[in-house]
């Protein structure tokens, strides 16, 4: 098997780490916190710009950019939210780091934090990652009784707070703005941007929402030397280890850390072992549900954001699905459709009525009442959400429909065409 | 101001403003449903679509942009007709579409419902949408709006509404995705008082007003703008009609008065623009204890006859008035007694009222002073008050002849005895009460739809009506009614309309001085000299 590049894993991978505070400070934790705290917030700042970090989340958007763009002498408290809401389909990333190395995390949750000059941080968790919750809340009651956390850690004068809440398990809560909404106790809905978090974010103080894995790389990259070695990690602007949560038809799912000039292919057939039972491939899901996907003949690709992104689909949360040749490709288009009706949040139309509708025409094709027509037409309905909507969410659930009919649609055709 | 294009017409906008907002101040029509100026910008129908060709800086938006929460910005050029814009409208129109139940024969909202106007424009007239729709139902939720949630196309202008506009947080949105639907919370009626206003704002039927569901369809009616009398806010209304019956009353926007507002008591008032059995329909005259119809000749010569034989002196001659009179009116009925019997033996009633306060501005549009003109009759300086001294020994002296406009002091059962033992008591007004019953000569006057007239409200703006409706054919205005009295009783007047008394009252009274009846007719105007209404308690407004 072919090896992982171990940076966010390091502790994980241990057999013997038990994720206690003690353990987590023996492998050299809470030392890139103290040499932060020996920094200015700009320098922290410049120095995540430099290494190239792009948010973990699904859109990649430079780390240090974000926190960069904070708006300053607004006379209101800053505030930094770890989007620990993780429910992309096929993504379980986050939920390995806040339940095997929950110190890692909130380590890099306290240099963001510092960073941009917020003294209480949130930690917002997907509702159903009961362990998760149980294991962060333990986490963070070691830190305060060690006096990490509270007034004047580690003697910096700089008080934080953390708090762990928890959501109610809405797929869109994962969107920032809705994130932010559902953290101030409204309903999650996506707000309209502009003004953007950074300038009117929670209770309408500038605020950062950052993706888990994005805060967990912060003690590597404010480490020694932490920069350059994150860099050396992948190609230009894809800099850094990441995680893969690889599914679906291979002989060993699981998560992977990966540096980001690893070859899809070897993905699929050395970390995962190659395909079930032997069968063929058919195509890959590259990022979470809302990627538009890949047949067999693409994945000759390096897995980071800008080689996917030059293939006409995108890395996204990093979840790759690979499917073999036995999947039926209508049902799995008619189990994301279900998907996305049931978590758009229905505020505005296109979505609202976009993606149950789409759903209503795959699964037509399931009952036999397919036609040529109802192809066009499923087409045409997702492209109308593309890009018209408020939030991702349309695009979200536009990008699978339009890449299946277009890669596919001889699937569709086997449902009417036979009849 | 600064300046940017819309469809090649430089449009000027305030800084930190909307594209859409700009626009629609100019005239510039870009259809939309969720916006509302009076209301927080969500941009989630996403009709407002334009294609902004040039930023500003010289490069084009990368896709449509939704109007309602564009910034506009100094050299900005915005397109909303091209074909890509009217594309990016068929399509949100046709996903609008998709689960309304397109019941505009049964629909009230239909002729005024933007969904239908646009989806003419915009719609392709046939559907590809082949499965079963959406059914949430009907449902009852408060005592003056119902709602039809199958045709509800989640707009939320209703959930802002009570969240910002009433405060009362009754109503909201549930469920999710393509559920999504609106109701009020744990199934409660809904309490606040300008529950009709949702049905205003609501772009389509989905919430209507339960006075007006079924009774007229709105392209039928006819609409004249006009003040309501409910209290003295003044809220701008417009009287909707048909066939000489009043529909409904919707508010008519006022930003120095009611913005876009109005409340549900002010709605009904409509219901006494309508009323006939109350009504008086003609001249009255007592004959042999009993009132018998006469002509307007006949009873303006009886009561010339009997003050010539009574000779008055002016203790003896009382006027007695209610501040529902317009401005005209009350100018009138003080300058008879003071012409032609020498006295201003003018009194009407002058409660304490309230004026509720509060953060939303809606809760401070009504009062508790239910008459639309006590600042007029302050302006006009009318002694009032059952209380008051004054009054108190004007209605001892041996009276001869009292004058009665409108339900003065109705409560009030001893002034009422003391009027009833005068030798004259002549009543002008519209509906029968306790005075036409003692009244010697009735004078039927008109109703606020039917007449035109001015009126000051709380805050000192003097606002004007319109003719609506006909009247009744044997009625006359009071001015016209008080302008052939004093004709009557030998003082030549030669006013020809509402806007001569007003013109005069202009030039003969220092309050009015400077206002012109033009000026007024649109949003109304301050008065130039202001009186304090001792009358006013602030209390902090119920919710």
């Amino acid at each position: 098997m072919a090896e992982e590049t171990l940076v966010l894993f390091k502790n994980i991978r241990n057999p013997k780490y038990d994720k206690s505070l003690a353990a987590y400070k023996k492998s050299g934790g809470f030392k890139s916190l103290k040499k932060v705290f020996g920094m200015k917030p700009e320098e922290v700042v410049q120095e995540v710009k430099e290494s190239g970090i792009r948010g973990r989340g699904g859109a990649g958007f430079p780390t240090g950019l974000k926190w960069s763009f904070m708006a300053k002498g607004t006379g209101k408290p800053s505030y930094l939210v770890a989007n620990a809401d993780e429910s992309e389909p096929g993504t379980c990333k986050d939920r390995e780091l806040m339940l095997k190395d929950p110190h890692m995390f909130l380590e890099g949750l306290m240099i963001g934090c510092y960073a941009i000059g917020c003294h209480h941080g949130y930690v917002y968790v997907r509702g159903e990652y009961f362990p998760s919750i149980k294991s962060l809340n333990a986490a963070v009651d070691e830190l305060y009784a060690d006096g990490l956390l509270g007034p004047d850690p580690l003697g910096s004068g700089f008080n934080l707070d953390i708090t762990i809440h928890t959501g109610a398990g809405a797929y869109i809560c994962g969107e920032e703005s809705a994130l932010l909404d559902s953290l101030e106790g409204k309903r999650g809905h996506p707000r309209v941007k502009p003004p953007f978090p950074a300038v009117s974010g929670f209770n309408g103080c500038p605020t950062s929402v950052n993706n888990v894995e994005t805060l967990a790389c912060m003690p590597f990259i404010l480490g020694d030397n932490g920069v350059e070695a994150f860099k050396s990690f992948g190609p230009q602007n894809n800099s850094g280890t990441h995680l893969v949560s690889l599914s679906g038809h291979v002989n060993r799912p699981g998560v992977y850390e990966l540096r980001m000039d690893v070859n899809m292919k070897d993905i699929i057939y050395e970390y995962g072992g190659g395909i079930r039972n032997g069968k063929k491939l058919k195509g890959v899901i590259p990022g979470g549900s809302s990627s538009p996907v890949m047949t067999a003949d693409e994945v000759d690709v390096l897995y980071n954001f800008d080689d996917l992104a030059k293939k006409g689909t995108m890395m996204g949360s990093a979840a790759m699905m690979v499917f073999d040749e036995d999947t039926d490709v209508v049902k799995l288009l008619h189990r994301i459709t279900r998907f996305y009706a049931h978590e758009s949040c229905g505020q505005c139309t296109p979505c609202r009525e976009g993606t149950h509708w789409s759903r209503q025409i795959v699964r037509d094709f399931l009952n036999g009442n397919g036609s040529d027509e109802k192809l066009q037409r499923l087409n045409r309905v997702g492209g109308n959400m593309m890009g018209t909507t408020l939030c991702a969410l349309g695009d979200a659930a536009a990008m699978p429909i339009q890449s299946f009919v277009k890669k596919f649609p001889e699937e569709f055709r086997k449902y009417y065409a036979t009849v | 101001m600064p300046v940017f294009h819309i469809d090649g017409e430089p449009v000027e906008y305030e800084p930190g403003e909307k594209v859409l907002s700009a626009a629609l101040r100019c005239g510039k029509i870009i259809p939309h449903y969720c916006y509302h100026p009076g209301m927080s910008v969500v941009a989630t129908c996403r009709m407002c679509l334009v294609d902004v060709v040039d930023l500003g800086n010289g490069r084009p938006a990368p896709k449509l942009q939704t109007a309602c929460s564009m910034d506009a910005a100094e050299g900005m050029k915005v397109e909303t007709l091209n074909p890509k814009v009217e594309e990016g409208r068929k399509l949100v129109n046709e996903f609008l579409l998709v689960n309304h139940p397109l019941d505009c024969p049964i629909c009230d909202q239909s002729g005024e419902c933007t969904l239908q106007d646009y989806a003419f424009e915009y719609g392709s007239g046939k559907s590809e949408m082949d499965y079963s729709k959406r059914v949430n139902g009907w449902r009852d939720i408060g005592t003056f709006v119902a709602l039809e949630r199958n045709r509800c196309i989640q707009c939320s202008r209703c959930d802002r509404f009570t969240r910002e506009i009433t405060g009362t947080n009754e109503f909201g949105m549930f469920n999710r995705g393509h559920e999504l639907t609106i109701d009020t919370y744990a199934d409660r009626p809904m309490t606040n008082k300008f529950q009709g206003n949702m049905a205003d704002i609501c772009p389509v039927g989905a919430i209507t007003e339960k006075e007006f569901r079924f009774k007229r369809r709105v392209w039928k009616l006819k609409k004249n703008h006009s003040i309501c009398t409910g209290c003295s806010t003044g809220c701008n209304v417009t009287i909707e009609h048909d066939r000489n019956e009043v529909f409904r009353l919707k508010p008519h926007e006022n930003q120095n008065v009611n913005k876009w507002w109005l409340c549900d008591e002010g709605r009904l008032t409509y219901r006494l623009m309508n009323e006939r059995k109350t009504r008086i329909h003609q001249p009255l005259g007592r004959v042999d204890g009993k009132l018998e119809g006469v002509s307007w000749e006949e009873a303006y010569a009886a009561i010339a006859e009997r003050v010539a034989d009574m000779s008055p002196l002016p203790e003896e001659v009382l006027a007695l008035t209610d501040t529902h009179a317009s401005n005209e009116e009350l100018f009138l009925l003080q300058k008879l007694l003071k012409d032609v019997f020498s006295t201003d033996n003018t009194f009407c009633p002058l409660p304490k009222w309230e004026q509720s306060e509060s953060e939303f501005f809606i809760n401070t549009l009504i009062t508790t002073d239910k008459t639309p003109n006590r600042a007029g009759a302050l302006a006009l300086k009318i002694k009032g008050d059952a209380k008051s001294a004054k009054l108190k020994k004007a209605i001892e002296a041996e009276l001869k002849v009292v004058f009665v406009l409108g339900n003065p002091f109705e409560a009030e059962v001893e002034v009422l005895e003391k009027i009833k033992k005068a030798q004259l008591v002549v009543h002008l007004g519209t509906f029968h009460n306790s005075w036409s019953e003692i009244a010697d000569v009735v004078l039927p006057g008109q109703y606020y739809s039917e007449k035109e007239g001015t009126f000051v409200n709380k805050n000192q703006l003097v606002q004007a009506t319109e003719i609506a409706v006909h009247a009744l054919r044997r009625t006359r205005p009071e001015w016209r009614i008080l302008a052939d009295l004093s004709a009557a009783l030998g003082q030549q007047s030669s006013y020809g309309s509402s806007a001569d008394v007003f013109n005069a009252m202009t030039e003969q009274l220092k309050a009015f001085s400077g206002l012109s009846y033009a000026e007024i007719c649109g949003v109304g105007k301050e008065l130039r000299q202001q009186t304090k209404d001792s009358g006013m308690k602030v209390v902090k407004a119920q919710t």
